[in-house]
């Protein structure tokens, strides 16, 4: 009873805490920002709670039967768990940078409000296990993406906004006519009356293309990719926040949920998988070489390690869904890093393109260091977090896989260190183009040091996030210990 | 009891014109709150005394034979809600004190009128109803008596007139076949005779009457400029319920409880809804007039009304039910919204507005809810109606349907957030950096319909057993 309390608190506290931040903020301004770390951190908090019930390979199921299979179920296994640590910590640290950065525009309530709204439907989302509790705050994240990348209420930011809120909302409309066909054969919802019934008779091939489209729309991947990069226009916590750490992950954590842990997949769409995911590494890998602008090529970026965590998880044996579950976590802190870096850059030199920047290493020491050291880690830079889950991914997929798909993926890696090393010479090596501004927002530059620290740290420890994502697979994969 | 709903606004009109007008002037847009408020109470309260009961003299007197079932009162509900935004509305938008009092007037003939179309239960006192609520519409949408307004209601006349005739030649003729205009007597006799030409000449006429009243594609032209130009508490009770309870709610009830679902019958539905769909959609996503592009929706919305009704089923029939209500409720909700910006801005071209939301924060919040509601966006009401719908599609076989349905919402999407950017969502400029929120008049509605919005979204699974289930019978 204790741990489903606990379900509870990460997914309604901020959940309701956000309805109620735009009236602190008449208020006071400092006390609602401060509560909005509250409601997030609470949310880290409770994961953190749940770990050792997830270590233990046991799950905490929460059920209330409803007509018509809407059941009201949240589940709680290593998956989510894990899951949830990794989104709510990356947010709250998040959160922390936005305190400087937003400080100065209009509509702080409705960021904060957004922020944390988003922050609970996320945490819904990766607990609830019943398809259309899925939906509901899958789309719940979308309408606050929405809202936060017209953060600047431009026109051209706002027509981003709507095309990122359109296309994702096409792929999600495909995913539910996906779980309305599986609801056709079965008749539930429930996932683990889906998981039960999927064992006699296959889900339609027909259902998990859908579902697949619908996946590949939130994370950004080809053909549904082109929202990312214009999503940029998003203040950078929002970019960080949405694009690079949680938001995308969406898609990636519920391909692990549905095509590894409930349905039982046929194998012509794993390798389908693996091509598209491959596809999407490289070719986004490719626009982030010629790219110029600094956000937007952070958002290939992005594109492209989803397409590794996708490869881990298709290849679907013990190590490499180990090993996208460590990148998950290692892509998230090192990319939100990144983002947030861009954005410090971006705020006091007012300009992203990285053509008309040079030298800021000698201004901005610290963005620089935190820059460089989150890039080694989405590189796979030994002894950083992001070298450990890459290698896992790799291990575990040139037994399984063809050797050649292991090359295509080889390479996508290598052009990773490639474009990463461009950016940061030409923002911060080289000589300055008369564009020097120094570090401002004491808040900012911690939490980016942060960012860069436990990227370090968490491949220097690597044995104990290991150890969790190690049991979450064995869980997911239904082995027994 | 519920003869009271239809006569008391009625004779609450005769009152309000007794010769004593300056008391009268004054009291009358009271008088059409108070009794639509009435109506909302004793619809909650559905289980007291007052259903039950039977009114001995003026029963005598009156001889409908009139039933109050769950689906009624659903509608009941839905007329007193929007009548009551009505009427709210109405005092702050209208400003002349005896426009004022005109409105209100019709606002209560037309209540009773409404009423009656939901209760009663044979054909020729339906159309009755549906002539009185169709007559008090001309002259609503023509209110503001300019030229525009005079093309709006002129074309609505003409379809209506039409639509007219079409629904007494089915009513003579369905007479003629089974000798009666009870609903139940009509229905045993259709399924003892199906089939002879007559009677499919007699249905044909009645639904295509009826699909008039609706504004379902291809016979919705009069219903974007009647809508339009009608005065905004017009255009809200018009969208919100007149068509709704006058076209679509008397086709459920004759489709459902008059005719059966025969499979052809179902067919037309189907059909017809799946095109008014996207008509409707594609239409809406060009217009750049606010009000103008709501009706599109309005027509679009419709259609998914009629395509859960031709799936047969009764979750289908439950789920058109669900989504009428719905629709009531987040298209007045948007109608009130478009009028808080013609009122604060005066123009309604959307090109001309931009970023209200930063200085009408309430009416931004609202429109919001309401244009994702429209859109099936969840948690919000108009998604789990969408749901079910789709649901029902799927459960009998129409997968195609299904799929158009799933579809077109990505268009309502689009239409909306092409609103949204336009008139909410974005810089303010200069031209309207000084206005402010409308008044309480037209706020506290909107929160109102918001809420009501937002509380069925998110309280859906306590009301899905309970409510909605056993509205398919």
């Amino acid at each position: 009873m204790k741990n489903e309390l606990f379900i509870f608190c990460i997914v309604f506290i901020p959940i309701l805490g956000a309805l109620m931040l735009p009236l602190v903020g008449r208020f006071s301004k400092s006390l609602r920002n401060a509560f909005s770390f509250v409601f997030v951190l609470s949310a880290l908090f409770f994961s953190c709670l749940l770990i050792p019930q997830a270590l233990s390979g046991k799950s905490v199921t929460f059920v209330k039967s409803l007509p018509l299979g809407f059941n009201f179920s949240l589940t709680a296994d290593a998956l989510a768990v894990f899951m949830a640590c990794t989104s709510s910590l990356v947010s709250s640290i998040i959160i922390v940078f936005s305190f400087n950065y937003i400080s100065h525009y209009e509509n702080q309530d409705e960021y904060y409000s957004m922020v944390t709204l988003f922050l609970g439907a996320m945490m819904g989302l990766i607990f609830s296990s019943n398809l259309i509790l899925l939906y509901i705050f899958w789309e719940i994240t979308g309408v606050t993406s929405w809202r936060l990348i017209g953060f600047f209420r431009q026109k051209q930011q706002v027509l981003k906004a709507d095309k990122s809120f359109l296309v994702t909302v096409f792929g999600a409309l495909l995913m539910l006519l996906g779980f309305l066909m599986i609801y056709q054969q079965i008749g539930s919802f429930d996932l683990s009356a889906i998981k039960l019934a999927a064992k006699t008779s296959p889900v339609p091939v027909l259902a998990l293309v859908l579902i697949l489209c619908g996946i590949f729309s939130k994370s950004a991947t080809l053909p549904f990719q082109t929202w990312l990069p214009d999503a940029g226009v998003a203040p950078s916590p929002v970019t960080a926040l949405l694009h690079a750490a949680v938001l995308v992950k969406i898609g990636v954590y519920v391909f692990a949920r549905l095509f590894i842990v409930t349905f039982v997949v046929p194998d012509f769409l794993r390798i389908l998988v693996v091509i598209i995911a491959a596809l999407s590494a490289i070719i986004s890998a490719g626009a982030a070489l010629l790219e110029t602008d600094l956000k937007r090529i952070i958002a290939y970026s992005t594109i492209s390690q989803i397409g590794f965590i996708f490869f881990g998880f298709a290849v679907g044996n013990e190590l490499a869904i180990t090993g996208a579950l460590l990148y998950i976590l290692m892509h998230g802190l090192a990319k939100a890093g990144l983002f947030l870096c861009a954005g410090i850059v971006e705020q006091n030199t007012k300009t992203k393109d990285i053509t008309q920047l040079g030298g800021l290493i000698k201004t901005m020491p610290v963005t620089a260091i935190s820059f460089l050291f989150c890039a080694f880690s989405v590189m796979g830079v030994p002894p950083f977090g992001g070298f450990f889950s890459k290698y896992l991914v790799f291990a575990g997929s040139i037994k399984a896989m063809p050797f050649w798909i292991v090359l295509v993926y080889l390479f996508g890696a290598f052009l990773t260190v490639i474009y990463l090393f461009r950016v940061f010479n030409l923002v911060f090596l080289g000589e300055g183009h008369g564009l020097s501004a120094k570090e401002k927002g004491p808040l900012m530059i911690f939490s980016v040091a942060l960012l860069a620290f436990l990227s370090f740290v968490g491949g220097v420890l690597i044995y104990y996030p290991s150890l969790f994502a190690k049991s979450a697979a064995v869980q997911m994969l239904g082995l027994m210990r | 009891m519920s003869h009271l709903l239809i006569l008391v606004p009625f004779c609450c009109v005769i009152i309000l014109n007794l010769p004593i007008r300056k008391v009268m002037r004054s009291l009358a847009p009271v008088a059409a709150i108070v009794l639509s408020l009435l109506q909302v109470v004793m619809v909650l309260c559905f289980d007291c005394h007052f259903w039950q009961t039977q009114f001995g003299i003026i029963g005598t007197f009156f001889k409908f034979n009139l039933v109050v079932d769950r689906l009624a009162i659903l509608m009941l509900l839905c007329i007193g809600i929007v009548s009551f935004v009505t009427a709210v509305i109405a005092r702050v938008l209208i400003k002349e004190r005896k426009e004022r009092f005109d409105f209100a007037s019709l606002l209560l003939i037309s209540l009773s009128a409404l009423n009656g179309i939901v209760m009663v239960r044979d054909i020729f006192s339906l159309y009755v109803f549906l002539e009185i609520a169709a007559v008090i519409s001309f002259i609503l949408i023509a209110f503001k008596a300019n030229l525009l307004a005079y093309e709006g209601a002129f074309k609505y006349i003409i379809f209506s007139a039409i639509a007219s005739i079409f629904l007494l030649c089915g009513t003579s003729l369905l007479l003629i076949t089974s000798g009666s205009t009870d609903f139940s007597l009509i229905n045993a006799s259709l399924t003892a005779q199906a089939f002879s030409p007559s009677i499919i000449l007699a249905v044909g006429l009645f639904l295509v009457g009826l699909f008039i009243k609706a504004g379902v594609v291809p016979f919705h032209w009069w219903l974007p400029d009647a809508y339009s130009e009608a005065p905004s508490p017009v255009s809200v009770y018009l969208a919100g319920i007149v068509t709704k309870a006058v076209g679509v709610y008397a086709l459920i009830r004759v489709a459902v409880s008059v005719f059966g679902m025969h499979k052809s019958i179902c067919t037309v539905f189907l059909l017809l809804g799946a095109v008014t769909i996207v008509v409707g959609a594609v239409a809406a996503i060009t217009q750049t007039d606010f009000k103008r592009m709501l009706s599109y929706s309005s027509i679009s919305q419709v259609g998914y009304i009629i395509l859960a009704l031709g799936s047969a089923s009764p979750l289908g029939i439950a789920a058109a039910c669900f989504h009428l209500f719905n629709h009531a409720i987040f298209k007045s909700l948007l109608f009130v919204n478009a009028a808080a910006v013609e009122l604060q801005t005066g123009t309604r071209d959307m090109d001309k507005v931009s970023g209200l939301s930063q200085r009408m924060p309430i009416t931004g919040l609202t429109s919001v809810l309401g244009s994702l509601s429209c859109a099936g966006i969840p948690p919000l009401a108009g998604f789990w109606s969408k749901l079910l719908i789709v649901i029902a599609l799927l459960s009998t076989g129409h997968f195609v349907y299904a799929v158009v349905a799933v579809l077109a919402s990505v268009v309502t999407l689009g239409y909306f957030l092409v609103m949204q950017r336009k008139v909410f969502f974005g810089k303010i400029s200069e031209e309207f950096s000084n206005i402010k929120e409308a008044g309480l008049g037209i706020v506290v509605p909107e929160i109102i319909l918001a809420a009501i919005t937002v509380g069925i979204g998110i309280f859906f699974p306590v009301i899905l057993n309970r409510f909605i289930l056993p509205l398919g019978g």
